[in-house]
């Protein structure tokens, strides 16, 4: 039985194809509709990017690359063992320009990030109410929904447009690769060697 | 009436309800562990469905336990795991029983589980403790037995992954960690992250054989040739290195009993229930996701209670057991047989009919009237 492996349509995909294309192992062609794709010995899944992290952790796909915001978001309870060095950015903290949040006793956070958000003001004692999204976070501060944000910033350009600037920082993140925790072992050589195979490529 | 409004036919998430080929296939599963238990002279323990809250610890498991206030103002709870009920029993109800005992149980155990997170709250654990028994004898004994069982179950592919809670703990010791640091550390290495060590420990400024060591718990390999390896890479710290050793002792033991090609090492394993102190394991099967059992040596737990003795046990999923054999199409439970329609000319001619059929052995259903 092939391995299965799990990856998002979203931001990673294209660094994930020149990974995979750079260690030698097959990558789907991306074009239509279709979501579970073979190519060569792999099973490719196509899923949401917060999905990969569930259908690895269910051991559904074998494997995946997931941002490592979306690992800490999830929860997961998954292997990492390869940070793949592309898709870098930062989960940040990000307000009105000018803006003082001090002021307000309880402050209104939105984002598509509700547990990392919550682990990080609660964390340091702040009283928060988390205003959770499915997207466009950016717009929330002036519209009044939220005090602030929190989500992912690469060139910061987007939060720039919407007034916001990044106040402070809440994690790092990139692309991991993910592996399931039971086929770990119990498929231990064929694991290891898109592991190997996958290591040699971002080395 | 309090609590969150609910339809008639609602059920609480996590409850669990079982009709038709799974429960039959529940039983035979349970059936054939249960004989592997008794085949080795283990003997059946039923504990109470609750008890003390403070049995079950303060650990990981607090937080996921269902705990009420009993009529007289004590604290108690649902059981939310088996081995601390029968650590307490060894300790009080057997006091008078020499050690080692050989006890086994099978039942529910609840835990509170986020409904998010699709897991079940009820969940039907069969296991042993092997209590007050010397060390490695003991921990190879319960090994086979955990092997016997996956091929009473015709069970394919399935793993005993070992490890040694010794080392992480050796090493972190080593290393001047504690608190935070530990579990930040343990966080990492639970998710085989190498980097992810590699950069926790230089934060603290460790460096030299030990992060060696601490970084290798996530990349060394699985094989007998593992072993070998993490002897020479943990030389620096004698507890660590102990661990190995012991580890290594049970290992040749199960491969000189033929089980060699089914165990693995896995010194990365660092996570699970907080009152293992020695060897630790898991079972693993290609065709399911998550583990189907685990176990381990729980040498402090039995002091708790009251009668200090070393011990070691494991348990099996029921639920995960009978998903992985659907799965890999084992064990289809066959249907019963058709049963004989029994009727008469009056009620008390077709009972009686029935109650005749019955007597030789058949399936009956009573019809026709």
């Amino acid at each position: 039985m092939s391995l299965t492996v799990a990856l998002s349509k979203g931001k990673l995909l294209s660094g994930a194809e020149s990974l995979f294309r750079r260690a030698g192992l097959p990558f789907p062609a991306a074009e239509g509709r279709r979501l579970v794709v073979s190519a060569e010995g792999l099973r490719f899944l196509f899923v949401r990017d917060m999905d990969v992290p569930t259908y690895v952790e269910h051991g559904v796909a074998d494997c995946g690359i997931a941002g490592r915001d979306v690992l800490l978001e999830t929860g997961a309870d998954v292997y990492e063992p390869l940070d793949l060095g592309f898709g870098r950015c930062r989960l940040v903290v990000a307000q009105p320009r000018g803006a003082t949040l001090g002021r307000r006793s309880t402050i209104r956070v939105a984002t598509r990030y509700p547990r990392v958000t919550a682990a990080h003001f609660l964390g340091r004692g702040v009283p928060t109410e988390v205003v959770t999204l499915a997207g466009s976070v950016e717009i929330a501060p002036g519209l009044g929904l939220a005090d602030c944000i929190v989500d992912v910033v690469e060139t910061g350009r987007t939060l720039e447009e919407n007034g916001l600037e990044a106040v402070e920082d809440v994690a790092a993140s990139s692309a991991r690769l993910v592996v399931n925790r039971a086929g770990f072992h119990a498929r231990r050589e064929e694991v290891a060697r898109l592991i190997e195979a996958l290591r040699r490529a971002v080395a | 009436m309090s609590g969150t409004p609910h339809t008639r036919a609602q059920i609480p998430a996590g409850a669990q309800c079982f009709v038709g080929d799974e429960a039959r296939r529940r039983r035979a599963i349970e059936a054939r562990v249960l004989s592997v238990f008794e085949g080795w002279d283990y003997e059946e323990i039923i504990p109470p469905l609750f008890d003390y809250a403070d049995v079950f610890g303060d650990g990981a498991l607090a937080s996921k336990t269902y705990s009420f206030v009993g009529r007289d103002g004590s604290l108690l709870a649902l059981r939310p795991d088996f081995t601390s009920l029968l650590a307490k029993i060894a300790a009080g109800r057997l006091l008078d029983r020499p050690a080692p005992m050989r006890l086994y149980y099978s039942g529910e155990v609840l835990r509170y589980e986020p409904p998010q997170a699709g897991r079940q709250s009820e969940l039907h654990q069969m296991g042993l403790e092997h209590l007050g028994g010397a060390g490695r004898a003991a921990d190879a004994e319960v090994l086979a037995i955990a092997a016997e069982c996956l091929d009473a179950l015709d069970a394919r592919g399935c793993v005993l992954a070992l490890g040694h809670v010794g080392v992480f703990g050796g090493l972190a010791a080593a290393a001047g960690l504690a608190g935070d640091d530990v579990e930040t550390l343990r966080e990492r290495i639970s998710r085989r992250d190498p980097e992810g060590v590699a950069s926790a420990l230089r934060r603290r400024g460790i460096g030299g054989a030990i992060a060696d060591g601490l970084v290798g718990l996530t990349t060394l390999g699985a094989g007998p040739e593992a072993l070998d390896q993490a002897v020479e890479r943990f030389a620096c710290c004698p507890p660590a290195a102990r661990a190995v050793g012991e580890v290594a002792e049970v290992v040749a033991a199960l491969a000189a009993a033929g089980l060699g090609p089914r165990l693995a090492l896995d010194l990365g394993e660092v996570r699970g229930l907080d009152y293992y102190t020695g060897l630790v394991f898991r079972i693993y099967a290609p065709d399911l996701g998550f583990e189907v059992g685990a176990g381990g040596r729980y040498d402090a737990l039995l002091a708790r209670f009251g009668r200090p003795m070393p011990a070691v046990g494991f348990m099996l999923g029921l639920d995960r057991l009978e998903r992985l054999l659907e799965r890999q199409g084992r064990l289809g439970a066959a249907p019963p047989p058709a049963a004989e329609v029994v009727s008469g000319p009056s009620l008390g001619a077709a009972l009686s009919r029935a109650r005749e059929r019955r007597a030789q052995g058949a399936r009956v259903r009573l019809g026709g009237s």
